[in-house]
């Protein structure tokens, strides 16, 4: 049975090293009456055993290193290791978020140069890195909305259009900013529908949030209308980022009518995933919401670059300091090697490779949409149900084939759907050998559908019982193993 | 017995109201895990949220078919919310409401007309 | 360069199994008139020129050659060389969230582990798997109370909470109903207990404090967790988590939702990200809690497992009605610092904050022996405090630079009327050579 860390203790045992005392130090003693009097239950090990603890749950686990990852709206593509060397240089590591100016000139620089070319890449004209994920950019976003029709006397705009396929975290921020959400519904083409979108604006329109491509993979061709509809009501547009992958150095955010935007590092610009964190969610705006932007900001003056820690315009601060710096400069090298022509490789490829996949498995599963897809497409699973076989299943047992599973059940307007995304990254040997895995399992489907309703076999687990997880929360481990000292 | 759109069930003795949700919500969610019932002698409106059942997937609100106070709660559902899979129409029941305006009650559908809507 | 594999080669297989002539019939959705063209000069570099170049704007900071004293939400710790190999092992790195369970049951037990060690050193009943940082944990958990105390309004905050924190808890609650109520901190920095006591009523929701505070001190919790308590407020407790390696816990304390950075347990400064945001509460809030959290369960051959679990309160389920929109944790972050903790271990833990508080001590003695300096407040520390220069402070700060040394933080710019007051931090890595260094450069005055 798998252990955990705190089931391997053995008293007395240790890891940590810490510099010799110094007489000078050991004659000062903090108040006895303010002293912790219960015991820490942490686990006594030796540096060995840890090492050998967490490399043992490394090998239970799968990463894009190990395996193809087909996960829409993820972007799962390499995250190279010259970002992570980068990211390592103690030149960048051993600065202080709160140094003097003059001394983090490198860093200054960096954030300046990222916006600059993120700025261009994208059609707008200023931003901020201070947002720790895409939904603290959403969140940022939706603030300066807010920030900017208040400014006008507007405030009575509190109404966020958002489309029914959209991600949760869209009408989550939208709530969490304070607004009310206004869902409209999707065509059969999960585009917005033009006359329900007129209908849905009023006078208490603050904006519409929106992923172009949307959440199945298309580029909306009337983006130039829907965005004229939104101005002529009084609103702002705020665009979703995440599915930013097939657009760069093709089309621009910005051009398409976007007032603000945010960017999912960890998805477009291959900041690694980590297990779920950490990402990175720069905001960019057009001129008019520039004043709005979070502090602090950087500065480049005449003598270098300053950080303005305030100003009277900002809606204020949105992370401890500077956002998650580390992250985004893995991106900022990311931006430097490939340029804006080898972002546009990235686009192309990734738009090749999924129409590609999308034409090879029509085949097997029902195609809801026949156009040309962008980064990703959805397929439905539906047509096995009468064999009890659902998209859990199928996306179960491609585990079972050193796969992980696409996209399931999202976006929630289509049934049963897969959403899937290659990315650039992967070579046509990769596709075509998930074709096949494809195409196997829908043999098993026929021959044995047991096998697939009962996957993964193959996996350090089978299904788990997330009934009983939910029921009987176990959430820390038991510490009796664990000395208390 | 008396039918809403969102999938409630209300059984009238008198003008006490006991409100659960139907056997096609219960499947639609899944195994509950938890349930949020009201506090007795809340007042609601018809269409109010009163309570929130949680599965492992998803997490449905449940909305007042009529108006009026909250008499009762079934405080089994806390150690067993399983009963609104078991027993969605009986053992399953979430509260019992005191009707302020038993017209309100016209607005609803009657169970032909609710198992229509959910073919 | 890129990372791009498929080449013309390739291409042009895909395209003819496609049934188009070329990529730009792919792209026919998009209007014309703002199409860019393809650019034809290749601005990208060569891996290796991409690497000189990193590390000729590393090497513009010429902080890193100081001896610096900072502190103020980040703190310069040791980071056990471990660390890192084990964060960039390829299947912790480059893994995606844990949502397929059987994929990812290595990912899922380190955050079941992280969540046990931040329990273990607060002493509170539940964690979740992270939030982003402290002022991000400070902010959810003003809203997590509220949700629990609906009919509430009155937020009272420590006017000693770190100003970016405050900032940040600003951001988030300004669009809900409650009113933020300042608690006022004396001419010592320790929080005023009466005003807090006449402050606190059947309308609070919460009191924010934070512990050490903003100045390095430590208050009187016992005191202030009774007042708070005396309303049935709910007590938030704002923490450097290698406190509790020395004082009373968050749990000791009475605190019902503990917060703050796990970053001092093996997270290099980075120039203030990515840190770790923790947040912990007693049994009861569990529902309440935002973000990822990992349940133990079994599989179908009753193995032991892991999943994430209580979904339906986030974002990807209840939508709107989500307790927030949070989807990425700091999971490889947390991981650092899980492995960090681990690395002290139950004495460790214990012997840092001992020898943080000592170095500290050591310094704040004699820095404020020396004519023109005072201490700012007598008050407990960890290892962090406030001097005071009877001079103008720039001067000390000039003698200090020219000898390559930052003496601290000077808190103007967060309490204009504290002109001459600097935040000084000393670690675990400071010598006595350097502290002596420090006193002698600071003496020459």
């Amino acid at each position: 049975m798998v252990k955990t860390l705190f089931e391997k203790s053995q008293k007395g045992q240790k890891a940590y090293s810490l510099p010799k005392e110094d007489e000078a130090f050991t004659s000062f003693q903090p108040p006895q009456e303010y002293l912790r009097e219960t015991p820490i239950p942490l686990p006594e090990v030796s540096e060995i055993d840890l090492t050998r603890h967490y490399s043992g749950l490394a090998q239970r686990n799968m990463g894009i290193d190990t395996h193809f990852y087909p996960l829409g709206s993820c972007t799962m593509k390499l995250n190279p290791r010259v970002n992570e060397w980068a990211a390592a240089l103690p030149g960048f590591t051993r600065t202080h978020p709160l140094a003097p100016d003059e001394m983090v000139q490198g860093n200054l620089q960096l954030i300046d140069e990222t916006l600059a070319f993120l700025c261009d890449l994208c059609g707008m004209e200023a931003g901020s890195l201070n947002q720790n994920a895409g939904a603290q950019g959403e969140f940022v976003g939706i603030r300066m909305i807010a920030a900017y029709h208040r400014e006008k006397g507007e405030s009575h705009r509190n109404e966020l259009l958002i489309p029914d396929s959209a991600h949760g975290t869209n009408p989550a921020t939208a709530v969490m900013a304070g607004f009310k959400t206004v869902s409209i519904p999707t065509d059969e083409n999960g585009d917005i529908d033009l006359e329900k979108l007129k209908a849905a604006c009023s006078e208490n329109t603050a904006g519409l949030m929106l992923t172009n491509p949307n959440t199945v993979g298309l580029f909306s061709p009337v983006i130039m209308q829907i965005a004229q509809i939104v101005h002529e009501a009084g609103g702002l547009l705020y665009y979703d980022g995440a599915n930013l992958n097939p657009m760069m150095g093709i089309v621009r955010p910005g051009d398409m009518g976007f007032d603000v935007m945010h960017i999912n590092l960890h998805k477009t610009f291959s900041t690694p995933h980590g297990g779920g964190g950490p990402g990175s969610g720069p905001v960019l705006c057009k001129k008019r919401l520039e004043p709005y932007l979070p502090v602090p900001r950087v500065r480049e003056e005449q003598d270098g670059y300053g950080i303005e820690w305030s100003n009277g315009t900002s809606i204020g601060e949105i992370s401890s300091f500077h956002g998650n710096f580390a992250i985004y400069l893995r991106a900022y090298l990311y931006m430097k090697l490939h340029g804006v022509y080898g972002l546009r490789r990235i686009a192309e490829m990734a738009v090749l490779n999924a129409n590609y996949l999308k034409a090879r498995l029509g085949h097997l599963f029902t195609i809801p949409y026949s156009q040309p897809c962008m980064h990703e497409f959805v397929v439905q699973a539906d047509n096995y149900l009468d064999k009890g076989v659902k998209a859990l299943d199928i996306a179960k047992r491609l585990l079972d084939y050193g796969i992980h599973a696409p996209t399931i059940y999202f976006p929630l307007i289509v049934k049963e759907c897969m959403l899937i995304e290659p990315t650039e990254s992967e070579s046509l040997a990769t596709l075509d050998h998930f074709v096949e895995v494809m195409e196997k399992i829908v043999e098993e489907i026929h021959s044995d559908p047991e096998l697939v309703k009962s996957a993964p076999h193959s996996m350090p687990a089978t299904r788990l019982d997330e009934v009983k997880a939910a029921k009987e929360p176990i959430l820390k481990a038991s510490s009796e193993q664990c000395a208390c000292c | 017995m008396k039918y809403t759109e969102s999938h409630e069930w209300i059984d009238l003795e008198d003008n006490i109201g006991t409100v659960g949700v139907t056997d096609y919500a219960q499947k639609e969610l899944g195994d509950i895990v938890y349930v949020e019932l009201p506090e007795v002698g809340t007042e609601v409106n018809a269409g109010d949220e009163v309570a929130v059942l949680e599965s492992t997937k998803a997490a449905a609100d449940i909305y007042a078919p009529v108006g009026g106070t909250i008499v009762e709660v079934n405080k089994a559902l806390n150690d067993k919310p399983e009963e609104i899979n078991q027993s969605p129409m009986e053992d399953g029941w979430l509260f019992k409401i005191e009707i302020q305006k038993m017209e309100e009650l016209d607005q609803l559908m009657n169970e032909s007309e609710y198992l229509e809507t959910v073919q | 360069m890129d990372f791009v594999s498929n080449t013309g080669e390739q291409a042009k297989e895909m395209l003819q199994a496609i049934g188009v002539e070329n990529i730009n019939s792919l792209l026919t959705a998009i209007p014309e008139a703002i199409q860019l063209d393809p650019p034809v000069k290749d601005d990208g570099l060569s891996e290796y020129e991409g690497m000189r170049h990193m590390e000729a704007l590393a090497a513009k900071n010429t902080f890193p050659s100081f001896d610096h004293y900072l502190g103020a939400g980040a703190y310069d710790h040791h980071t056990p060389a471990y660390l890192s190999a084990i964060c960039q092992k390829s299947e912790f790195l480059t893994a995606y969230t844990p949502y397929q369970a059987e994929a990812s049951q290595g990912m899922l037990q380190t955050i079941f582990e992280f969540q046990s060690a931040v329990c273990a050193l607060t002493g509170m009943d539940v964690s979740n798997a992270s939030v982003y940082d402290a002022a991000n944990a400070c902010a959810e958990a003003v809203l997590m109370a509220k949700r629990q105390q609906k009919k509430r309004r009155k937020v009272l905050i420590g006017a000693s909470l770190h100003p970016h924190y405050r900032g940040v808890v600003d951001q988030y609650l300004e669009s809900q109903d409650v009113d933020l109520v300042t608690v006022p901190f004396r001419s010592d920095g320790t929080l005023d207990i009466d005003f807090l006591e006449e402050a606190v009523d059947e309308d609070t929701v919460c009191v924010l404090l934070q512990y050490p505070n903003f100045f390095g001190v430590i208050d009187q919790m016992e005191e202030v967790s009774a007042r708070v308590k005396k309303h049935e407020a709910l007590f938030i407790l704002c923490a450097n988590p290698l406190v509790y390696g020395l004082y009373q816990s968050a749990g000791e304390l009475g605190a019902d939702i503990a917060v703050g950075d796990m970053q001092p347990f093996g997270l290099p400064l980075q120039f203030g990200g990515p840190y770790v945001g923790y947040i912990a509460c007693r049994q009861g809030l569990v529902r309440q809690m935002p973000g990822r959290i990992v349940g133990e369960t079994f599989d179908t051959e009753g193995r032991r497992g892991f999943v994430l679990t209580l979904q339906a309160r986030e974002q990807h389920i209840r939508r709107e009605k989500a307790t927030s929109n949070i989807c990425s944790n700091q999971a490889l972050a947390a991981l650092a610092t899980l492995l960090g903790v681990l690395w002290y271990g139950p004495e460790g833990v214990k012997k840092l904050a001992l020898t943080n508080y000592q170095r500290s001590a050591y310094l704040k003695e004699k820095l404020t022996a020396i004519p023109g300096i005072s201490a700012y407040s007598n008050a407990p520390h960890l290892n962090e405090f406030v001097i005071r220069t009877e001079g103008p402070l720039d001067a000390l700060i000039e003698r200090c630079e020219k000898e390559k040394i930052v003496p601290g933080l000077p808190l103007e710019r967060y309490f204009p009327n504290m002109k001459n007051h600097l935040l000084v931090c000393a670690t675990e890595k400071k010598s006595k050579e350097q502290l002596d260094r420090l006193i002698e450069v600071a003496g020459r005055g």
